[in-house]
């Protein structure tokens, strides 16, 4: 085994653990002499074959795996090639699968900060940190039930908590003045069905045939006027539209097969507004100032205009529910406002997805394949 | 013939649902209704304790009612039934009744 | 259901589970042959093998209701160049055989689609649980759902084929976690836990005595933390004197005198004061401790720290573990000089000695657990930690968010799988086509 290049991170995290970990440090290196794994069993012959050869692999080759050494992984695959590129690829077999990095408690503690003290939105932090909007939230939910858990003094499972920070690999918390290390690609563009197909689609040269274009062509839409092609300098106006009016998308289709016209990356990605701030860079390489005002300005424009769509789906939701308590009772409840129309019950007011349990429809919940238990659980 | 707004009974055994139903008074309670005017779940339901505010509240039961239709059937004369009279009761479509015991 | 996840090395089969004959299989694992078979039996051994890990608990028909054709995937996009450019370039000039001059290339690396065949089942309530690390193996997640262990946005769900939402938040009880990921018991330790359960009067009065411990540390000055602290580093050395390393006897007795030592300077000052807290307690001790290195001279420091990295080079060098040694180096520096004393442990040793409190307080030694204590990670474990980027897990209470769905994007693919393309893609191509 080579030896290990000791990094300044790994050698802060070595210092043992008294009680605990301590004999990782000194018992993961394969010492075969010292070891005597066969004290349990005082007879040879009742081990099969492949049972010495696992326990002779075991105390031999595979006698790394059994403790880790903190700040390192430490997977089968180091066996195997014995290369640092493969240091944190768990399967031989597979070089596809990444052990990707988790984040720090103090990364973590930063995002709960930022987000829940300093009241910043999840876009601007995800943008400044690099890491997802959705695992964000999630963070700031975790942590919430984690500080609401300690301060009930529930039982909590730091040692192991700590165990798997050693083991897997860790974004960590840059210093100040340090610039954040990225924890991973925030603007992924989820490969649509209809891109799937290929298409033969004799264009005009006359014409330019950009992003915009091709998505309706995905999508078996009328190619664009020259009038609205015009408008469209860049498929990034399309997004600002699209930001401003959600609604502006068009249809194609009818009835049930009505499906909204394909957008360009530049509408789909989860943040549009750093297009944004990259044109203004090209366009105006020598005025940082402005370019970081426009480009706030976006953030916030954009931020609003999502709390109050927000706000107005809430105001929706509270508006058709009321929730009465009555004194006598141990109980709330909360009558929800339904309408019983042709459009919910169906012609005939039987259609399954009208409210209520249906009449003179078989109720299938002993048919094999339907799903007997909960599909979702509300939180 | 009397109209009632009244339950019928679904779900399975330990598992009661009903649907809140406008039928003629004298037919069974799993025949076809006139109408289904709404839902109702008495198992109730456990505020989930993930949000600061949801620490103390009480556990909830779900009604779903078509206020409109509702209120039609009990113009035209249909009589709820106690547990739909309170229901109603809380939905503010009716007049609560009074309790009708008292402890001595 | 029967339970047919053993993990026999006669079949080597690779199976989601931590133990060392699984490993042990997964280091000798060679794919399937191919030479001289026919595709069928090619895409037949290929789902053969690649079931045995995935969902193996999961009905054969079950699982080709939930297989899907449709594989997720995501591009990451790089906005400078959809800044740059809008797409026309590439298009533009294309048959009219104007332009030779090259097109500007964006790096492309292949998507490992069949990779995700299995995608479908990294929803499920108890193979989310096992790839969160709170579970040892699928079997043992589904168990720790079936008996009600687990809630599912803060309500309890005994389905362990519960197919997660994205956004669903899942907890397992921590103590749960803390048996399955930590180390079993050794027969002394089991016997130290029946002796607690014996309804024996000394065994109750013993019991209460370790309550008062445990129960009423804001009582206790630092002084007293400490020395109950002490107390525990000696039992746990007469206790598993047959069974620690020699090793990890030396880091505590080391522990114990360097404790002494600290009592002994810090006694008169600190013994008056009496904090609310465990936690206060320990961070009075440790400023305590920081206070008096600053006030001593920083020059007789420098010495032994100098001298210390010298030792951290050399221990580097000849491949040892450095941090222990230095520990009971600095351990022994602190009890064998006369004139040195707590002041003086360099930056290192007094984060040790921190570390070493807070390990105490956090992870104490308690017989009625169901795993050894103090807790420590299970033997092979880390050959198997990793934690999918799908999942956004707090170990700390044990819970974790399903965020989204695996999905695939050039170079990799999110579903965690021992299998490489070879056997990916006939296995795939075995669902595609519906037979049944």
């Amino acid at each position: 085994m080579p030896p290990r290049v000791q990094t300044g991170r790994v050698s802060n995290t070595l210092l043992p653990y008294l009680t605990t970990t301590s004999s990782s440090t000194t018992s993961s290196l394969p010492s075969s002499s010292s070891q005597c794994l066969r004290q349990f069993s005082a007879t040879t012959a009742s081990q099969t074959k492949l049972r010495r050869q696992m326990f002779e692999w075991l105390s031999t080759a595979g006698a790394g795996l059994k403790h880790h050494v903190p700040g390192e992984t430490n997977y089968l695959t180091r066996l195997k090639q014995g290369g640092h590129d493969d240091s944190n690829r768990p399967f031989p077999n597979n070089p596809n699968f990444i052990s990707e990095s988790i984040l720090s408690e103090g990364l973590r503690e930063e995002i709960y900060k930022r987000v829940v003290t300093q009241k910043q939105s999840l876009r601007a932090v995800s943008v400044e940190l690099g890491i997802d909007m959705k695992r964000i939230a999630a963070v700031v939910r975790l942590v919430e039930l984690e500080k609401r858990q300690r301060s009930q003094g529930k039982p909590l499972a730091l040692p192991y908590a700590r165990a798997i920070h050693e083991m897997v690999p860790v974004t960590p918390l840059a210093d100040k003045g340090e610039r954040q290390q990225y924890h991973e690609s925030i603007n992924d563009l989820p490969a649509h069905p209809l891109t799937g197909t290929q298409i033969f689609y004799p264009v005009p040269e006359s014409r330019s045939f950009n992003r915009v274009e091709a998505g309706r062509v995905f999508s078996g839409a009328p190619a664009l006027t020259h009038e609205e092609a015009a408008e469209i300098h860049h498929p990034y106006d399309l997004a600002q539209k699209v930001i401003e009016d959600p609604k502006s998308i068009g249809w194609v289709g009818k009835g049930e097969k009505a499906r909204q016209i394909l957008q360009p990356a530049d509408v789909r990605i989860p943040h549009p507004h750093m297009i944004g701030l990259e044109r203004d860079r090209i366009a105006h390489p020598n005025e940082r100032h402005t370019v970081q005002h426009r480009h706030a300005e976006r953030l916030a424009r954009q931020e609003s205009l999502e709390q109050e769509a927000r706000q107005r789906a809430q105001a929706r939701r509270d508006a058709s529910q009321t929730t009465v308590s009555p004194t006598d009772s141990r109980f709330d409840y909360r009558i929800q406002d339904t309408k019983f129309t042709k459009e919910t019950t169906g012609a005939n007011g039987r259609a399954p997805w009208a409210v209520g349990r249906r009449y003179g429809v078989p109720h299938n919940d002993r048919t094999r394949g339907t799903v007997k238990i909960p599909t979702r659980v509300d939180a | 013939m009397v109209l009632r707004i009244r339950l019928a009974r679904f779900g399975n055994k330990h598992n009661p649902f009903y649907n809140i139903v406008v039928a003629q008074a004298r037919s069974a309670r799993g025949a076809k209704p006139l109408e289904v005017i709404g839902t109702y779940n008495p198992i109730p339901k456990r505020p989930t304790n993930l949000y600061n505010e949801n620490a103390n509240a009480r556990p909830y039961k779900e009604v779903a009612l078509d206020r409109s239709r509702a209120q039609y059937w009990l113009g035209v004369g249909a009589q709820p039934s106690d547990p739909v009279w309170k229901l109603l009761g809380m939905g503010g479509l009716v007049v609560p009744k009074p309790t009708t015991f008292h402890k001595a | 259901m029967r339970n047919r996840a053993s993990n026999t090395l006669s079949k080597g089969k690779i199976r989601q589970s931590w133990s060392k004959y699984n490993l042990y299989n997964m280091s000798r694992f060679r794919s399937p042959a191919t030479m001289n078979r026919t595709f069928f039996q090619q895409k037949w051994s290929a789902k053969a093998v690649s079931r045995a890990y995935h969902g193996e608990q999961v009905r054969e028909g079950q699982w080709k209701r939930m297989f899907s054709r449709r594989i997720k995937s995501v591009i990451p996009m790089n906005t400078a160049d959809l800044a740059a450019d809008d797409g026309s370039l590439v298009s533009a000039g294309r048959g009219s055989g104007l332009s030779k001059e090259e097109k500007p290339k964006y790096p492309t690396r292949q998507t490992p689609y069949t990779n995700m065949t299995f995608a479908p089942l990294e929803r499920r309530l108890d193979v989310a649980i096992f790839r969160a690390m709170f579970a040892s193996s699928a079997r043992q997640a589904r168990q720790f759902v079936i008996h009600g262990a687990v809630t599912v946005n803060g309500q309890k769900m005994r389905h362990p084929s519960y197919l997660l939402n994205p956004g669903d938040l899942f907890q397992v009880e921590p103590d749960r976690v803390m048996f399955a990921t930590g180390a079993p018991k050794n027969k002394f330790e089991r016997r130290e836990s029946r002796l607690a359960q014996k309804p024996a009067e000394e065994a109750e009065e013993a019991n209460e005595a370790e309550q008062a411990e445990v129960e009423e540390p804001e009582v206790k000055s630092p002084k007293e933390t400490l020395k109950a602290l002490m107390a525990q580093a000696k039992s746990v050395m007469s206790n598993d004197k047959d069974t620690l390393p020699a090793k990890r006897k030396q880091e505590l007795r080391g522990f114990q005198k360097a404790v002494r030592r600290v009592l002994s300077r810090s006694g008169s000052e600190s013994s008056n004061i009496l904090t609310q807290s465990l936690e206060v307690q320990f961070s009075h001790l440790t400023e305590l401790l920081k206070a008096k290195r600053e006030t001593k001279a920083p020059k007789q420091d420098n010495k032994p720290a100098k001298l210390q990295s010298e030792d951290d080079s050399l221990a580097f060098d000849a491949d040892e573990p450095a941090a222990s040694d230095k520990l009971s180096a600095a351990f022994e520096q602190a009890t064998l000089g006369n004139d040195i004393n707590a002041s003086e442990l360099s930056d290192e040793e007094f984060e040790t000695l921190k570390r070493a409190l807070t390990q105490m307080r956090d992870n104490p030694i308690d017989h009625t657990k169901p795993y050894a204590t103090p807790w420590q990670p299970r033997d092979y474990m880390s050959a198997f930690a990793f934690i999918p980027r799908y999942l956004e897990v707090n170990q700390n209470i044990c819970a974790a968010v399903y965020l989204r769905h695996p999905v695939a994007r050039p170079g990799s693919a999110e579903v965690p799988t021992p299998f490489g393309e070879s056997i990916a893609t006939p296995a795939y191509g075995w669902y595609l086509r519906r037979r049944w």
